[in-house]
């Protein structure tokens, strides 16, 4: 497919309910036009190298490599239910949660050789890494646990309930944040552990987490609330909280400060100015989810907290 | 502009369902429940779309007319069960289920569900045309699944309540036993996993369709032409199918949308003029009976039938009126 050279300043959101990928134009806030997909597609991740954006297309069993910079489909594989992926910080591992069916691959990064699966029932859905790639905690939401999962050997270190099915996943400051969906606070669990020491309360419907490219800010999606928190992210006091209405889900941070978050029962990218929570649409596909602006300094290597919905 | 269907299914999940989902704890359905969402809201477009313009037809020029039309409200049941109520419901959770759990299985033996765009790259990229083909696969594969529940008895049985409709309308489309409903996802499901049917993609299209399933057992004189015919099926063309005389394993027009099925394996008939519908050899419950009732004579036939292969060995049995 003949694409147009773009520079740099797109936004990818992933239409999960209709098949294909929005490309918005992060300077004019207007779509450019779509990428089809197969089936249903969720998530994305950028590849250690920084040449490619990885797509999992659920019910199409397909990773789509794209364009990072173009949006030119580089080429396919075949992946069984590649819902959530994630590469680790030091580049060698990506893991893919496979929600449908109950199950966690690692796969080598530069090889896509799948090293690990390992069966874990129900919904593993959001993950992220300790800072050192030795372990990835997955959210099981169905089962209300998360599990600390051995990189290397595959091995489940532990398996603990973190509250009412979690969602959102965040390695943040030695301890690990979740999203409890089915409540509304977030659950700080010890990566040692899994013991769940506190618990801050944010909004009903607490889904996901992320952090703001400078460090300073948490934000918290609150899906069933409407609104979005934003937390001191040392002592998780909640500071403020935005109202976003349409099921607020994945976030991103553009050069000019601004938060790009997809709304997904509301066919749009909210478009927010953080020092006001006033924000504008971008109008995209059906059930837009993930969302990557390949704006940001090319650290490749370095885990992206923001992306790909931990 | 955002499709209105979606602004409405949006709605409906951001202020009915998930509130619901999140007091019962059941916040993980989130996206089942917006595809029920999603469903339900064509669903309802499809029966007002129906009602809108397969009416006026039964009205302007009707094949029959019935003083008593009490058969006919049983069928408006039976449509918004289908399309907007529950069996959406159970039928999404359903084949998500039973879906998830077969290329679950089949990907721990190393096999992953394949998608027609992976057996045709070129079709990447051209949806619609996509969408088409799709659609004429699943309609010759639902071709072969009525033709052969007219052929084994048991089936027949429960296929039989949907002919057994005397007073056949646009509502009458979806007048089926629910075991029969079942066997149907079923095969539908079946065929999902070999070709990977893309569910809501083209939830419009679905629409448009389904509007072609009703409309063609619609209660009016209406033929689309000689070349018309052969496009596609014509409430002639169906109600030749639902005649009297084709019930059973001697029927003809076997197709629900595209007629080329019948042309090419020897079983159309264009033929036949607007024929009087039903099944004789039914009891009466089966066309006039309560919902309920209904679907308890159909359970009675099939227990009737287990072991006869062929309807040939059912005898018809009489009228009570």
């Amino acid at each position: 497919m003949a694409c147009p050279a773009w520079a740099d300043g797109l936004a990818f959101v992933v239409n999960s309910g209709e098949a294909s990928i929005s490309l918005l134009d992060v300077q004019q806030h207007r779509e450019l036009r779509r990428i089809p997909m197969l089936r249903e597609p969720h998530h994305m991740a950028l590849t250690p190298d920084g040449k490619s954006l990885l797509i999992g297309d659920t019910a199409g069993n397909t990773l789509f490599f794209l364009d990072p910079h173009t949006g030119a489909v580089q080429r396919q594989v075949a992946v069984s239910d590649p819902y959530q992926l994630q590469f680790s910080p030091d580049g060698r591992w990506l893991t893919i949660a496979g929600l449908a069916r109950n199950q966690v691959d690692i796969y080598d990064a530069a090889s896509l050789k799948l090293l690990h699966r390992i069966p874990l029932a129900a919904m593993p859905s959001h993950m992220n890494y300790a800072p050192d790639s030795g372990v990835v905690y997955v959210s099981l939401q169905e089962s209300n646990r998360l599990a600390a999962i051995d990189t290397k050997t595959g091995t489940v270190l532990w398996n603990a309930e973190v509250g009412k099915t979690p969602a959102g996943v965040l390695w943040s400051a030695g301890r690990i944040l979740v999203g409890i969906m089915g409540a509304d606070d977030i659950a700080v669990v010890d990566p040692a552990s899994g013991h769940v020491e506190r618990r801050v309360q944010t909004g009903k419907g607490a889904h996901n987490l992320f952090l703001s490219p400078d460090g300073r800010t948490l934000y918290v999606c609150n899906r069933v609330d409407g609104t979005i928190s934003l937390l001191d992210p040392r002592t998780l006091v909640v500071q403020r909280s935005f109202r976003i209405s349409g099921g607020p889900d994945d976030l991103d941070f553009a050069p000019d400060g601004r938060i790009w978050a997809t709304r997904r029962w509301a066919h749009s990218v909210a478009i927010i100015d953080p020092a006001t929570g006033q924000f504008q649409t971008v109008e995209v596909g059906r059930s837009p989810h993930g969302i990557w602006l390949n704006t940001h300094e090319a650290a490749p290597a370095a885990p992206r907290l923001t992306m790909n919905a931990p | 502009m955002i499709d209105p269907f979606d602004a409405v299914a949006g709605w409906l999940q951001e202020h009915a369902l998930i509130p619901v989902l999140f007091r019962l704890g059941w916040m993980q359905w989130e996206d089942v429940a917006y595809g029920w969402a999603l469903f339900a809201t064509y669903g309802v477009a499809q029966v007002i779309a129906t009602f809108a313009i397969c009416l006026p037809l039964e009205r302007w020029r009707p094949v029959e007319r019935w003083p008593d039309r009490g058969a006919v409200t049983v069928d408006v049941l039976y449509t918004l069960i289908s399309r907007v109520g529950l069996l959406p419901l159970v039928t999404f959770v359903g084949f998500y289920t039973v879906q998830v759990a077969l290329n679950g299985w089949l990907t721990e033996h190393g096999y992953v569900p394949p998608t027609l765009e992976r057996f045709v790259p070129a079709l990447l990229g051209h949806p619609v045309l996509t969408f088409l083909i799709y659609a004429a696969i699943l309609d010759a594969a639902d071709y072969w699944r009525h033709r052969i529940s007219h052929r084994i008895g048991w089936w027949w049985a429960l296929h039989s309540l949907h002919h057994a409709q005397r007073q056949m309308t646009f509502w009458s489309d979806d007048r089926n036993h629910l075991l029969d409903d079942l066997i149907g996802a079923l095969w539908f499901g079946a065929i999902a996993l070999l070709i990977g049917v893309p569910p809501l993609q083209f939830p419009l299209m679905v629409l448009l369709l389904r509007f072609l399933e009703s409309l063609s057992h619609a209660n009016a004189r209406l033929t689309f032409g000689r070349i018309g015919e052969r496009l596609l099926i014509s409430p002639r063309f169906h109600r030749a199918h639902h005649g009297i005389l084709a019930a059973g394993q001697r029927s003809c027009n076997y197709g629900a949308v595209l007629p080329w099925w019948d042309m090419l394996f020897g079983t159309a008939d264009f033929s036949r003029s607007y024929a009087q519908t039903g099944d004789p050899s039914g009891e009466e419950a089966l066309a006039t009976g309560s919902y309920l009732q209904q679907q308890w004579a159909g359970l009675r036939r099939l227990g009737t039938t287990i072991g006869a292969p062929r309807i040939g060995a059912m005898r018809p049995r009489a009228r009570t009126h």
